[in-house]
């Protein structure tokens, strides 16, 4: 067995087309995790009672089991609990039409979820509650200081923290192949198997993440620059 | 087939799945163990700026940063054997677990060289120059003064590490290795329960974790009894 090498440009040209389906699996569960992570994240700083528990073990459970798991789990759980709602109430849903994407970005989501929000609690933590205390002493209410004080002070130190979960979820998506979802992994699998050229594919695939790893890199270290721009400390 | 979804399956999959933990920890300790290896090999040319191969472990860090694990099994899994190949070395038959533990050694030891360098670098530089002052030669000073501190700072980084490995390993079967995972995978095809096998994986591997994260928390607190309490939070 030796390497073609000109059919890993083959692969590269053929796999990149299913980019946009692992772009959309990293970026809607990282927008709507966010949106989970800033709620569980509220609510564990504010220890909101009766929801706090639950956010604490939402949070440690999805933090303590693989993204597999999620996504196996609500793959193979929906269809039933879909189909048992519709069978009760004689509704004509019939589970099999729900597209598969929609399991892996629900489950990707809610891992998504739990780990950005143990990023912004620690963000929020980590802004000096002097802060708090000079927006409480303009007049500000608390929902005010935590959104126009807090909080986007918070989300620019999280940067590095959130460039990594966004090349973690990029890796991650790969998964979503297992459940034959044709993204990047996916597509390289059907390209190796249809060719008998698995280590050509694979490398194709690899080149492809490891450069969409490079450019998120280089964003972020734009965008760091930028939104710290006004809060760096020493001499500038 | 009974019901559509059987909660006491869940207990009856417990200790056949449990069963294979055994395989699941197997590799984790054996690509934990290389990958240390790996790991401090990797980290000496980048804190000693050693010309070429300085370049070549910021090569490799940035490859297995760059790929998703899966990507990387599958480059072990077929690129291995053709490039042993090379050297006559014939490696078909060897078994899948032995792939997946050489794939998790190499990424876990691109992130231990990482975590190493930086816990290295974090060490104040006034240590360094107190062991001189007290006439301590480098490799004195290396070994007394600046790894145990390193030690300490690598260690909650080092246990992130490991239980991120430990949920790793749940994507060994897809090259079909027979761990916890792949066993499940064949109670799927003799019982059609897979709801209950992966929600009883889940239980397993949360388990786990949660043993570990105490163990790790124990430790770190063990490592930090002479810090004094502010500075303690802020390593």
């Amino acid at each position: 067995m030796t390497i073609d090498l000109p059919f890993i440009w083959i692969a590269f040209k053929e796999i990149i087309k299913a980019l946009p389906i692992t772009l959309i699996l990293t970026i809607v569960p990282l927008l709507v995790g966010f949106l989970i992570g800033i709620i569980v994240a509220l609510v564990r700083i504010y220890k909101t009672r009766f929801v706090y528990q639950a956010a604490n073990g939402y949070v440690s459970f999805f933090r303590g089991t693989p993204i597999i798991m999620h996504i196996m789990v609500i793959y193979y759980g929906i269809p039933l609990l879909v189909d048992q709602v519709a069978s009760k109430f004689n509704l004509n849903i019939q589970s099999s039409k729900i597209p598969i994407i929609l399991f892996v970005l629900t489950a990707l989501s809610l891992a998504a979820g739990a780990y950005l929000s143990e990023i912004i609690r620690s963000g929020i933590i980590s802004v000096s509650t002097g802060q708090l205390e000079s927006a409480y002493s303009v007049g500000m209410t608390k929902i005010q200081a935590m959104f126009r004080i807090v909080l986007p002070q918070a989300l620019a130190q999280s940067v590095p923290n959130f460039t990594n979960i966004f090349i973690g979820f990029l890796h991650t998506s790969s998964i979503a192949f297992l459940v034959s979802e044709k993204e990047l992994t996916g597509a390289a699998n059907i390209v190796a198997s249809t060719n008998l050229k698995f280590l050509e594919a694979f490398i194709a695939a690899g080149i492809i993440y490891w450069g969409l790893t490079i450019i998120v890199e280089g964003i972020s270290f734009l965008l760091e620059k930028r939104v710290t721009s006004y809060s760096r400390g020493g001499v500038s | 087939m009974g019901k559509a979804f059987d909660p006491l399956l869940i207990i009856e999959f417990l200790p056949t799945l449990l069963h294979y933990l055994g395989v699941t920890l197997e590799i984790l300790a054996a690509s934990i163990f290389l990958g240390l290896i790996l790991g401090v090999a990797a980290a000496i040319p980048r804190l000693f700026k050693i010309p070429f191969l300085n370049q070549l472990v910021i090569l490799y860090v940035s490859f297995i940063r760059g790929t998703p694990i899966l990507i990387q099994l599958f480059l072990v899994f077929y690129g291995l054997p053709a490039i042993l190949m090379i050297f006559n070395i014939d490696i078909s038959k060897l078994e899948a677990i032995y792939f997946v533990i050489i794939t998790y050694a190499i990424s876990n030891g691109a992130s231990f060289s990482e975590i190493f360098r930086g816990a290295i670098r974090a060490v104040d530089k006034g240590q360094t120059e107190a062991a001189y002052s007290v006439g301590m030669t480098s490799t004195q000073n290396f070994f007394r003064i600046v790894l145990p501190q390193a030690l300490r700072i690598a260690f909650p980084n080092m246990a992130n590490s490991f239980i991120g490995s430990l949920k790793d390993t749940s994507l060994a079967f897809s090259i079909g290795v027979m761990d916890m995972v792949g066993r499940g995978d064949t109670l799927i095809s003799a019982t059609a329960h897979a709801l209950e096998v992966y929600i009883t994986l889940s239980i397993i591997y949360y388990a786990v974790v949660l043993l570990f994260e105490k163990i790790f928390n124990k430790l770190e607190k063990h490592f930090n009894r002479y810090q004094s309490a502010d500075l303690s939070v802020a390593a």
